[in-house]
């Protein structure tokens, strides 16, 4: 289903409302990143080109699914969600995406072992930004 | 203790204030209170206007933003009360004076030096009224007492008293609802229930009404 | 839901009962009112909804059905069906589901909120537990292993989700480790101790002794005697106030405090800084700092701000999921 204008000039709505600076939304064929204009811009692309980096086992990317600032881990916690080496189930919470008082969750996609955790504490990723290297289970 | 002829009004930080009224713990006084109580409980912003002993609690539905104007309609509410004579019922409390729950009786006697017979009598002649409710669900505080069997409260609370202990607590008395911590010194007890929460008004008894305790045994 | 083991006195509790104090019944409620607002908000209930309490660990409860729940207050080390659960979060169950929750490294107070809330009955405008009257909350008795709690609705599986736990957004500046300094407004015989006693009771570092529940903190430190011996006519207290019995020590009524007293009050808490109390551990350090009632009435503002925020970004998850 195509985004139409309404819901883009909704969801402005509820951003400016919100305190949230941006949000990236992705459809087949389409991504829609609103930026609300605090003339402070952020990114993320130095985090990409690692995960672009080749690697030479099979590996499966956890990536954020909402725009904001990565936390490995909860600011409560000294101990980050995983570490290099650790093994970890399907679903498994590998960081968080803070987004205004929000922490969201970035799952592992699939059971494996923790390769690298590509984002950085503090740095603003934006949706798809990749968060963790996995190794998967032969 | 100095008595000043004003009102004494005081924070008891942002979600109540504490009214004390000037003058004697006696009905004339306490009547007012309730005539005040019955004022400002209609006033905007305010939860709950709770009688006390000759004072009044201020509970806020939303903190007013500034005092003096709510302090100024105490006051002036205060010089108005006339008093409000609340037609109670009389109820009738058997009460067990000593034994296990009223074991201070003997203190109290020594205490005030009176025998233990001269308490009772002492204790259970007035009609008392109930001047306020408070403490705990259903508990009464009670005006009328005699003030020689005056004793002040425990340096450091009881963990538990029984519930119906009839005690002594400075120039006051009361009927506990229920067991729990105090601070009173218990003479006797009785069997009779204060509060229930199902019950249309929960407390048994209300401001105004009085209460006349038959000594129903003696335990030495 | 079941109860599968508890460790002390864990309690049903909504915000409280606020309008029964001519009947001599108290507030009762949550001693974390923000964590309790917060666990509803996640979960997009009603912010007066009941939730359990929990102020010590083990605790372990079994999911009779498919539900969302969240934690908040407490820093607990927490995990359903195996899954660890960070602090301050929303989670689903499914039916059999056993939630564990083991020790807590940080706070006092767990706050255990589930999808349309706990339904015990509402009595006397409350669901929360009335020790003193034995009533409200379940049967007016702290939970026991084998109670099986009604729950209003089972909720639609919902996204996992955490907040920012309120002592980050709300924090206080110049708190030392393992010492929770409070705002408090004086009360009515605060001049009845003398300049140098008062000063005693701003400087003190008052240790919260074991003798602390919902009834009130003990705290042990410097001696506050007044000037001259006070006793007073007995009239109404709220949570927050400090009084000083005889023996010089400051008791803090909290929510399942007696309504009225008769000890000289120096100072109350302020409700913005209430649930600070409520989190306090045990042994750790409370200091007051004095505060005016308008400066009070601010730090109110703030912690309203706080959970406004809350409600938009969780509001804000649900809209977008429409959207999409």
């Amino acid at each position: 289903m195509p985004i139409e204008i309404s819901h883009i000039e909704r969801l402005a709505q509820i951003l400016s409302r919100s305190g949230v600076d941006a949000i990236e939304i992705e459809e087949p064929g389409l991504t829609l990143k609103l930026v609300v204009d605090t003339g402070n811009r952020t990114a993320a692309s130095a985090t990409l080109a690692a995960a672009d980096a080749p690697v030479t086992h099979r590996s499966i990317i956890a990536k954020a699914d909402v725009a904001g600032q990565f936390l490995a881990a909860h600011p409560w916690q000294d101990k980050p969600f995983v570490s290099p080496g650790q093994r970890i189930e399907d679903g498994a919470m590998v960081g968080l995406v803070k987004v205004g008082l929000l922490y969201a969750p970035v799952v592992a996609p699939a059971a494996g072992t923790i390769d690298a955790v590509i984002a950085e504490t503090g740095a603003m990723v934006g949706y798809g930004t990749p968060i963790a290297r996995i190794r998967e289970l032969n | 203790m100095t008595v000043t002829d004003r009102p004494r009004i005081s924070l008891l930080g942002t979600s109540a204030l504490l009214f004390e009224a000037p003058g004697a713990f006696d009905l004339p006084h306490q009547r007012r209170i309730w005539a005040l109580a019955a004022t400002a409980s209609k006033w905007p912003g305010i939860r709950e206007a709770i009688p006390g002993i000759t004072n009044m609690m201020l509970t806020f539905e939303t903190p007013p933003r500034e005092l003096d104007t709510l302090i100024a309609a105490l006051n002036d509410g205060w010089d108005a009360a006339e008093g409000l004579a609340i037609g109670g019922r009389e109820i009738r409390l058997p009460v067990t004076y000593g034994g296990e729950v009223g074991s201070q009786l003997q203190s109290v006697a020594e205490h005030c030096n009176l025998s233990i017979d001269d308490v009772v009598a002492i204790h259970a002649a007035p009609l008392y009224t109930v001047f306020a409710l408070g403490s705990h669900p259903g508990y009464c505080y009670l005006g009328g007492m005699d003030p020689r069997i005056t004793m002040p409260r425990r340096q450091t609370p009881l963990q538990r008293s029984a519930g119906g202990s009839v005690s002594i607590g400075g120039s006051q008395t009361g009927v506990s609802a229920s067991p729990g911590p105090s601070g009173w010194h218990a003479i006797g007890h009785t069997n009779w229930t204060f509060f229930d929460p199902t019950w249309p008004a929960p407390a048994a008894l209300a401001p105004g009404d009085t209460i006349r305790f038959e000594i129903e045994r003696v335990i030495r | 839901m079941e109860i599968l083991s508890v460790t002390g006195p864990a309690s049903i509790q909504d915000l409280g009962r606020f309008d029964q104090y001519r009947f001599g019944v108290g507030t009762s409620g949550a001693m974390d009112e923000v964590a309790l607002r917060a666990g509803n908000i996640l979960l997009g209930n009603d912010e007066n909804a009941a939730a359990i309490e929990i102020p010590m660990m083990p605790f372990k409860l079994r999911f009779g059905r498919d539900m969302a729940f969240a934690l908040t207050g407490a820093g607990v080390e927490a995990e359903i069906a195996g899954r660890p659960i960070p602090p301050w979060w929303r989670s689903h169950a499914r039916a059999g589901d056993v939630l564990t929750i083991k020790a807590m490294s940080r706070g006092a107070r767990l706050y255990l909120a589930v999808g349309g809330g706990i339904d015990v009955p509402m009595i006397l405008g409350s669901r929360s537990t009335q020790f003193r009257g034995e009533f409200g909350g379940w049967h007016g008795r702290p939970l026991q292993a084998g109670d099986t709690l009604p729950c209003a609705s089972s909720t639609a599986a919902i996204d996992e989700l955490g907040i920012e736990p309120a002592d980050i957004t709300l924090a206080r500046p110049d708190a030392a480790a393992d010492q929770t300094i409070v705002r408090v407004v004086i009360a009515g015989e605060y001049d009845a101790f003398d300049a140098a006693t008062q000063a005693l009771f701003w400087s003190g570092r008052w240790k919260i002794t074991p003798q602390s529940n919902r009834y009130g903190y003990r705290l042990q430190g410097p001696d506050m005697k007044p000037k001259a011996p006070v006793e007073k006519r007995s009239h109404g207290i709220v949570p927050g106030v400090i009084q000083i019995p005889p023996n010089g020590q400051p008791i803090i009524q909290m929510r399942d405090a007696q309504t009225s007293g008769g000890y000289p009050k120096i100072a109350t808490v302020i409700r913005a800084d209430l649930w600070r109390v409520g989190q306090a551990r045990l042994g750790s350090e409370l200091r007051f700092e004095q505060t005016a009632y308008t400066d009070a009435l601010a730090a109110e503002a703030e912690m309203s701000t706080y959970l406004d925020r809350l409600r938009t970004n969780v509001r804000l998850v649900e809209e977008l999921r429409a959207c999409r």
